[in-house]
């Protein structure tokens, strides 16, 4: 719905410009002038966004722990950077990254919309009395210079000087563009008095800012208007209010394709608006005398109705914000109630919380919960990837009958559980690692051992993955040598899961770490009895030579995953503190001593 | 000069703490060392009653496996002591 009404609309909107442009070379100029402008906020936008990053961060941090401050910080940095999208977008990027709340998003978002009511003091105190294209050709070329620079800052710089180039020489084309445009046609004449033409200007100011994306062009192009005597200074009031409204359109489109945390900030953004605006409306001339004295009182000429504007545009802002910061908690808790965070489509860290990054076994102990979790989880994902269940696993049944339950293939879809499952909370692990990596050095050696049990886990699964494809094909299979083969493969792996969550329920007092060097002589001898049993297979001709390729290459997978079902849980234990995980390490066996163990036993069972 | 006293008597613990680092060092690997190996004995001797009571031969040979395993460990920690005593018997 949304594509087609894109599609529709936009064709709409160039067919209209270009008519207008072709009547009328005036409005050419101001459509030109109003570009112009938009092209200047972006550069400017851009240029400031060299600067983030660093110096701006650090102040949001800084100065939005308490709500006043969060204002103040609205209304400043709105001011300096003349852009309320970009303070917007910088926000909801905080939000979303957790390092401001939501009250404070909102008090930001508050004091942004009084810090782009500067913008009209700008353009009316300054921008209109003085030639300001004047400034602009000298800070477009001095500008453009910086951007060709390769220094970042020297860049922003430029983008920074470049954009309000733009936005000084868009200025100046919307006020030539009216003035000439007077002689032809005076708007003037279709302003309409009343309550009608403010609702009537308020729609426009409304719809002018969605189709320009910008409250600050709508008003620059208002008090241009208004300076050439286009409109009235009622209707100038009016559609002032609808631009503050139509303001928060772009927000929320904007937020369409954001998070919860940014669909709650443009809510308040609406509400915020849409309340200020129903005030102003309703209070219209209370406002108007307000106005008046407060011009009156700071020396504003009583037909300075662009200063006049600026003035109600300031005034407007600040009573909503007046009125409505003291609602500032209970909007948190409607918007929280009305915009429900969604279920989480990837698994998200239980366990990884930045307070324990501070105190380096605090943090050792919430990765080592982390990856047990990761690893419940990946030896759930290998049972099903063998059309098993973890349950009947981990169960005291006989694996062999458990198969036997099991002979049917069930598709499972390892990469799509992978995605979904594993892959973000492992990068949050290796992440959390990398954070705690500053750690004493006994400490930076268990984290160490921590991230290779999380890359074991991804081989682990990557194996299963291959493994999966031939073995549903197989273990089903009419061909009774090859079934059972595959068969064999998943009991292995079935029993390796088994023998490995007895070792971990003993736990401590065991001798955990050296018992996995049974499972290592165990997967060695079996991976020999497998070789020889294959070659039997073959010279006997039970199985085809592409079973046999299928079966040679699965046999190695199915080592791989033993072989790392068996180092997640070294490295797991490992990681653990205590005397005797050093005398463990110390004991346990080499892959060498592992081998004359096997050679032992295999003379022992010849002589017998 | 009871400052000067306390500062001679911390420097001295800390220069006796350092040259004693490596006793230190071995001693922490012995405790470590005799208590896994009794765990071990003990282990041994489990698995040895576990074998004696297990009927299915698939099962009696992992615990098998299992018992060569332990046992070689054994053999490795002993080992592994001995040359720490040695050590600490020369220091």
């Amino acid at each position: 719905m949304r594509n087609t009404l894109r599609k529709i609309i936009l064709p709409s909107i160039l067919l209209v410009l270009a008519y207008g442009f072709w009547v009328s070379p005036d409005f050419k100029e101001i459509s030109a002038g109003v570009a112009i402008f938009l092209f200047g906020m972006l550069a400017l936008e851009e240029g400031f966004k060299a600067f983030t990053g660093g110096v701006l961060e650090k102040i949001l941090k800084k100065t939005t722990n308490r709500l006043w401050k969060s204002v103040s910080f609205g209304i400043v940095s709105t001011t300096i950077m003349q852009s309320s999208s970009l303070v917007s977008v910088i926000t909801i990027s905080f939000l979303g990254a957790g390092l401001i709340g939501l009250a404070q998003g909102i008090g930001i978002i508050f004091g942004a919309n009084l810090g782009t009511t500067t913008g009209a003091w700008l353009v009316a105190g300054f921008g209109l009395k003085v030639k300001i294209s004047a400034y602009a050709m000298p800070m477009l070329v001095f500008g453009v210079i910086m951007i060709f620079q390769k220094s970042r800052h020297l860049k922003g710089l430029g983008y920074i000087l470049a954009g309000l180039g733009f936005l000084f020489l868009g200025i100046h084309h919307m006020k030539e563009g009216f003035e000439t445009f007077k002689s032809a046609i005076d708007l003037a004449e279709y302003a309409v008095a009343g309550y009608p033409g403010l609702f009537l200007f308020t729609l426009i100011g409304i719809f002018a800012t969605v189709v320009m994306q910008s409250s600050h062009a709508t008003l620059v192009l208002i008090i241009t208007a208004l300076a050439a005597q286009q409109i009235s200074y009622e209707n100038a009031l009016a559609l002032a209010i609808g631009a503050n409204v139509g303001t928060t359109i772009t927000a929320i489109l904007g937020a369409l394709s954001s998070n919860e945390v940014g669909k709650r900030l443009a809510g308040a953004h609406l509400i915020f608006n849409v309340t200020t605006g129903l005030i102003a409306i309703a209070f219209i001339h209370q406002l108007l005398v307000a106005v008046d004295v407060i011009s009156a009182y700071v020396g504003i000429g009583e037909t300075d109705y662009t200063l006049k504007l600026a003035v109600f545009h300031t005034l407007f802002n600040l009573i909503g914000i007046a009125v409505m910061i003291p609602f500032t908690n209970h909007l948190v808790r409607f918007l929280e109630r009305l915009i429900k965070s969604e279920p989480d489509r990837y698994a998200q860290p239980k366990y990884l919380n930045e307070s324990a990054l501070e105190f380096g076994d605090a943090g050792l102990e919430a990765l080592r919960m982390e990856t047990n979790r990761v690893y419940a989880k990946a030896t759930d994902i290998i049972a099903k990837g063998l059309s098993l269940e973890k349950e009947e696993i981990l169960s005291d049944t006989k694996l062999k009958k458990v198969i036997q339950v099991h002979t049917k293939a069930v598709a499972y879809d390892i990469d799509d559980v992978y995605e979904h499952e594993i892959k973000s909370l492992c990068s949050a692990i290796l992440d959390y690692t990398n954070k705690l990596s500053s750690a004493e050095p006994g400490i930076a050696r268990k984290i160490s051992r921590i991230r290779v049990a999380n890359q074991s886990i991804l081989s682990a699964l990557k194996d299963v993955k291959h493994l999966q494809k031939n073995m549903l094909q197989y273990i089903g299979s009419d061909n009774p040598h090859i079934s059972g083969e595959y068969n064999r493969l998943r009991q292995r792996i079935a029993k390796v899961i088994r023998r490995l969550e007895n070792i971990r329920l003993k736990g401590s007092d065991s001798t955990s770490i050296l018992s996995l060097d049974a499972l290592k002589l165990t997967l060695e001898k079996n991976m020999a009895l497998l070789h020889e049993r294959m070659n039997e297979l073959i010279r006997d001709g039970n199985i085809s030579p592409d079973m046999a390729i299928s079966l040679m290459n699965d046999s190695n997978y199915t080592y791989s995953i033993i072989h790392n079902l068996i180092q997640i849980n070294r490295n797991y234990l490992k990681s653990e503190e205590g005397v005797e995980t050093e005398a463990e390490h110390m004991i346990a066996l080499n892959n060498d001593e592992i081998d004359s163990v096997l050679a032992d036993n295999n003379d022992n069972a010849e002589q017998q | 000069m009871k400052f000067d006293k306390a500062l001679k008597k911390k420097l001295l613990k800390k220069l006796k703490s350092y040259l004693n680092a490596e006793a230190e060092q071995l001693q922490h690997e012995d405790e470590g060392l005799s208590k896994v190996l009794k765990k071990l004995k003990k282990k041994e001797g489990h698995l040895k009653e576990l074998i004696a009571a297990e009927k299915d031969a698939e099962e009696r040979e992992i615990l098998e496996q299992e018992l060569n395993i332990v046992h070689s460990q054994r053999k490795k920690g002993i080992g592994l002591l001995s040359e720490i005593r040695k050590k600490n018997d020369a220091e």
